[in-house]
C-alpha cells in the first residue's frame, strides 16, 4: 500500500471559503441520468476565473469548486459563473444539470466508473459501493489560522453537522421511491469504513498521531481516505465540512457556506465547552435523526441528558451567529435559513410536493434541473 | 427444396384425405404465425450465436438468417411468403421510425450552429456526392440517379436505434449519432418525396401524377401522423404517466396509423416518423414523453431484419454491381466523414470521426424506399435501382458492426474497454 505523507497544516486567512458542489448531469430526453462527464469536460474551453470544474467518480456527476474567497458573496459570484459556464456547455451537448442529494430514479448498475488510476483504484477497493456512491454532496471548507484552530474547529462543528443535514436535506427519493427520509443521501456515504465523525482530538499533534496510526494499520493512505463528516484538510489550510447534500439552487448554497462561515467565527471566538467524548455517543443518532427528519429531528444532548427539537437549537443558533454574520458581512444569506426554520420548509419539501403535482419522477428532475438554472424561481417562489 | 421436403407429405395427406373427411385438404402455404414464429426463431439463433461467438451485433445474424432462408440462396423462405410477412415487417419499422422521430431534438439543432452546419453538411455533401456518383461514374439518368441518392443518403434508424440498445451506450457520441440518423432521414424523406415526382416525370412524362403523387405521399403521411398523434396524446392524457396502459394506448396507435398508411399507399417509414416527431414537439405537457416502447418490439424487429435479408436481391448480384456499390458506400463514407470533420460542435475531431463512423449504416429504410420507387414502374424500376439495393446488400452486413464500433471506440458502451473510457 503507498501511504501519502500527511505534510504540513497550510495556514489560510481566517474564515476564507470554499465551495464544492457535485452535479448531477442528466438526459434531457427523460430526465434520468446519462453519462458523458469526461467528454464534456474534455470539450470546455474554460480559463477557471470562477473555480475548478472536475470529473467526479462517476460519469454521471460533475463537480464545481469555488476558488477560495474571504466573503459569502465572492462565494456567491463564483458559483454563479460556474454555473452559467456548465449550462452553456451542458446546453450545446444537451445535456441536463441538476441539484439535490441524490438521483430519485436512477439505476445504479448502469454508471460507469470514470477514468484514473484513483477513481480506478476505488473502484476495485470499494466494488459495488463506489457506484452506489453517485451521490451528490455540497463542501464547505473553512480557512482556519492555524493547525490547532483546525483540529479544535473540525471538534465543535461535529456538534452542529445535524444542522446543516436539516437545512440541505434533498434527497427524499432513492430507486424511485420516497425513502421517508429528508437526506438519504448519507446512507450511501455511511456504507464506507471510514465514514463518521472525527475521534475526540485536541490538537494538531494528536491528530498527526492518529493518523499516522491509521497508516501504520493500513487502514488510510491518504487523508482522501477519511470520510469524515467534518476532516481538516491540511493542503488548503481548512476545514472542510462534508455533511451537506447539494442543494437545489446555488442561493442555498451559498447561505449554507455563510451558516458555517458565521458559526465557525462565533465557535472561534467564544469558546463554547467541547465534550467531544459525550458527544462522540450520540453523533451517529443525531445525525440519523437529522437523515430521517430534517427540522423535525430530536437532537439528543449529551451534556444535559436530554432530547431538544432541532428546530428550536437552529432558531437560537441562527440568533446567536447573527453579529458575526454581520461582522463578515453575510447576515443577508442568513434569512433564507431564518425562514426555513420558521416555515418548516426545505429542498427535500419541494421535491416531494413537485411528485405529488406531477405524479412521476421524471417531471421532478426536470423542475429541479430548472430549479438549479433559475428558470423556474415562480415555482420555488410559490412553494416557500 | 421445399417441395422435396413437403411432397412426401401431400401424397400421405391426401391419400388420408379419402378415409378421413374432418382434415382439411393440405395447406397450400404457412399459416402467418407460424411464418412469424420461424423467422423469428431462426433469425433470433443465428443473431444469438454471432453475438456470443464473434461479439457482432445481433441485427447483422438476422439478416444473415433471411439471406440465408430467402429467395437467394436455401429459398426456404419464398417471395409470397415476404409478401405474407410485410405487415409484421411494416409494424417493426413503424414502430422503430416512431421511436427515432420521438428522439429528434430540434431545439438542440436551434440552440447549436455547430451541430446544424454539421448536420446540413452531411445531408447535402451525401446527396450530391451519391448523386454525381451515380449519375457521371455509374451512368444513371439524373431521375434514377437522384432516386439512389434520395435512397442511400441518410443513416440506417432501426439499425442505430437496435444497436445503440443492445449496447447500451450513453454518451456525446451516442446522442449525435441519434441526431445526425433523425435528421439524415428527414431529409431524405424529403428527397424521396421529390424523386417521386421526378420519376413520374421521367418515365411516363404525366404530369398530374409527377405533382400529386408526392403531395399524396407527404401530405397523407402528415396527416395520418398527426391523427395518430393526437389520438395517442388525447387518451394517454386520462391515463397515469408511465403506465402500462400508456405503452399500450402508444403501441396501438402507432399500429393504427401503420394501418391506415397502409390502406392509403402512404409509407409507413415516413408517416409513422412524422409521427414520433409530432409527439416529441407537440407533447407539451409531457404526457407519453417518458413513455418507453416494450421490451418486446426487439420481437418485431427481428423478424424486419430476417425479412430485409431476404428481400435483398443477392440473387442478381455481378461483380460489376458489386464494385458500383462498393464505390458508392465509400463516397457516402467519404461524404459523411467530412462532414463531421468539417462542424460538429464541442466535440474534437477524433470523435466527431467517431459520429461519421457511427452513422454509416444503410438498411431497412432504405430497401423500403427502393422497392417504393421501383413499384412505380417495375419494368425499369428493379433495375435502376439495383446500385442503392446492393449499397444496402452490404451495409447491412457491415453498418451494424461499423456502428457499433463507434460506440465501442467512444468508451460510451456500458461493458467496454476500461482504457477508453472508464469501467463498466
Amino acid at each position: 500500500m503507498t501511504t501519502k505523507p500527511l505534510g504540513d497544516f497550510k495556514d489560510s486567512a481566517a474564515f476564507s471559503l470554499g465551495v464544492e458542489l457535485e452535479l448531477q448531469l442528466v438526459s434531457k430526453r427523460d430526465f434520468d441520468l446519462t453519462r458523458g462527464a469526461t467528454d464534456l469536460l474534455g470539450s470546455l474551453d474554460y480559463d477557471e476565473r470562477f473555480g475548478e470544474i472536475k470529473l467526479e467518480i462517476t460519469e454521471s456527476m460533475i463537480e464545481i469548486s469555488t476558488l477560495a474567497r474571504p466573503t459569502v458573496d465572492g462565494i456567491a459570484a463564483d458559483l454563479g459563473g460556474l454555473r452559467d459556464t456548465l449550462r452553456e456547455h451542458c446546453e450545446r451537448n444537451n445535456i441536463g444539470v441538476c441539484g439535490g442529494g441524490t438521483h430519485p430514479f436512477h439505476h445504479w448498475p448502469e454508471r460507469r466508473i470514470c477514468p484514473g488510476d484513483r477513481f480506478n483504484e476505488l473502484y476495485q477497493r470499494y466494488g459495488y459501493l463506489a457506484k452506489q456512491f453517485t451521490v451528490f454532496g455540497q463542501h464547505i471548507h473553512v480557512g482556519c489560522t492555524s493547525a490547532d484552530d483546525a483540529i479544535w474547529l473540525t471538534q465543535a462543528l461535529g456538534v452542529y453537522v445535524p444542522a446543516f443535514i436539516a437545512l440541505s436535506a434533498s434527497s427524499p427519493f432513492v430507486d424511485g421511491v420516497d425513502s421517508f427520509y429528508q437526506s438519504a443521501r448519507l446512507n450511501a456515504v455511511s456504507a464506507f469504513p471510514l465514514s463518521g465523525q472525527c475521534p475526540p482530538l485536541g490538537s494538531w499533534q494528536e491528530f498527526t498521531e492518529h493518523f499516522a496510526f491509521l497508516q501504520a494499520c493500513g487502514i488510510a493512505q491518504g487523508i482522501k481516505d477519511l470520510y469524515w463528516d467534518v476532516r481538516p484538510k491540511p493542503e488548503f489550510g481548512t476545514v472542510e465540512l462534508r455533511v451537506c447534500d447539494t442543494p437545489l439552487t446555488i442561493e442555498q448554497a451559498t447561505s449554507l457556506a455563510a451558516l458555517a462561515q458565521s458559526l465557525s467565527r462565533w465557535l472561534l471566538r467564544t469558546r463554547p465547552p467541547l465534550h467531544a467524548a459525550k458527544q462522540a455517543h450520540v453523533a451517529r443518532y443525531n445525525k440519523f435523526q437529522a437523515c430521517r427528519y430534517g427540522l423535525e429531528a430530536m437532537i439528543s444532548d449529551p451534556v444535559d441528558l436530554c432530547q431538544i427539537p432541532l428546530k428550536q437549537t437552529l432558531a437560537n443558533l441562527l440568533k446567536e451567529v447573527s453579529e458575526d454574520a454581520r461582522e463578515l458581512d453575510c447576515a443577508h444569506w442568513l434569512s433564507p435559513l431564518k425562514q426555513a426554520v420558521a416555515e418548516n420548509t426545505g429542498d427535500a419539501a419541494w421535491l416531494r410536493a413537485r411528485e405529488k403535482q406531477h405524479g412521476n419522477l421524471n417531471d421532478v428532475v426536470r423542475d429541479a434541473s430548472e430549479r438549479l438554472m433559475g428558470k423556474n424561481n415562480q415555482i420555488q417562489e410559490k412553494t416557500r | 427444396m421445399i417441395d422435396r421436403i413437403t411432397s412426401p407429405l401431400r401424397a400421405i395427406w391426401e391419400s388420408l384425405l379419402e378415409r378421413l373427411f374432418f382434415l382439411p385438404p393440405f395447406p397450400e402455404s404457412i399459416d402467418s404465425l407460424a411464418l412469424f414464429s420461424l423467422l423469428l426463431v431462426v433469425g433470433l439463433l443465428i443473431g444469438e450465436w454471432l453475438h456470443a461467438h464473434v461479439r457482432w451485433p445481433k441485427v447483422i445474424g438476422y439478416v444473415l438468417a433471411g439471406i440465408l432462408f430467402g429467395p437467394s440462396l436455401l429459398g426456404w423462405i419464398s417471395i409470397e411468403a415476404l409478401a405474407q410477412a410485410r405487415p409484421i415487417a411494416d409494424a417493426a419499422l413503424g414502430l422503430l421510425m416512431m421511436e427515432v422521430g420521438r428522439r429528434l431534438d430540434l431545439s438542440w439543432l436551434r440552440r447549436t450552429p455547430e451541430l446544424l452546419r454539421s448536420t446540413f453538411a452531411d445531408i447535402t455533401l451525401s446527396f450530391a456526392l451519391i448523386f454525381v456518383f451515380a449519375l457521371w461514374l455509374v451512368g444513371l439518368t439524373p431521375a434514377w440517379a437522384a432516386a439512389t441518392a434520395a435512397v442511400t443518403m441518410a443513416s440506417a434508424p432501426a439499425v442505430v436505434l437496435l444497436t445503440i440498445e443492445e449496447a447500451r451506450a450513453q454518451g456525446l457520441v451516442t446522442e449525435r449519432i441519434i441526431l445526425h440518423t433523425a435528421i439524415g432521414s428527414a431529409a431524405s424523406f424529403v428527397a424521396f418525396a421529390f424523386v417521386l415526382g421526378i420519376v413520374h416525370a421521367e418515365l411516363s412524362e404525366d404530369w398530374l401524377n409527377a405533382i400529386v403523387h408526392p403531395l399524396w405521399v407527404v401530405a397523407g403521411a402528415l396527416l395520418v401522423g398527426g391523427i395518430g398523434t393526437w389520438l395517442a396524446l388525447g387518451i394517454a392524457k386520462t391515463l397515469p404517466k408511465r403506465s402500462l396502459a400508456q405503452v399500450f394506448v402508444l403501441v396501438a396507435c402507432a399500429l393504427l396509423a401503420v394501418g391506415i398508411a397502409r390502406m392509403l399507399a402512404v409509407p409507413v417509414f415516413l408517416t409513422l416518423f412524422l409521427m414520433g416527431v409530432l409527439l416529441a414537439s407537440r407533447d407539451r405537457q409531457q404526457t407519453l414523453r417518458y413513455t418507453e416502447l416494450p421490451e418486446g418490439h426487439w420481437l418485431l424487429a427481428i423478424v424486419l431484419f430476417v425479412i430485409v435479408g431476404a428481400s435483398l436481391p443477392w440473387q442478381d448480384f455481378t461483380w460489376l454491381a458489386g464494385l458500383q456499390a462498393l464505390g458508392l458506400l465509400l463516397v457516402r463514407a467519404a461524404a459523411k466523414a467530412g462532414a463531421m470533420a468539417w462542424s460538429g460542435g464541442s466535440l474534437p475531431l477524433p470523435k466527431r470521426l467517431l459520429v461519421g463512423i457511427g452513422i454509416q449504416p444503410l438498411s431497412a429504410t432504405a430497401v423500403f424506399m427502393a422497392y417504393e420507387i421501383a413499384s412505380l414502374y417495375p419494368e425499369v424500376g428493379r433495375s435502376a435501382l439495383t446500385l442503392p439495393l446492393f449499397a444496402a446488400a452490404m451495409m447491412e452486413l457491415v453498418g451494424p458492426a461499423l456502428c457499433r464500433l463507434a460506440l465501442q471506440r467512444s468508451g460510451e458502451c456500458e461493458s467496454g474497454d476500461r482504457s477508453r473510457g472508464g469501467i463498466a
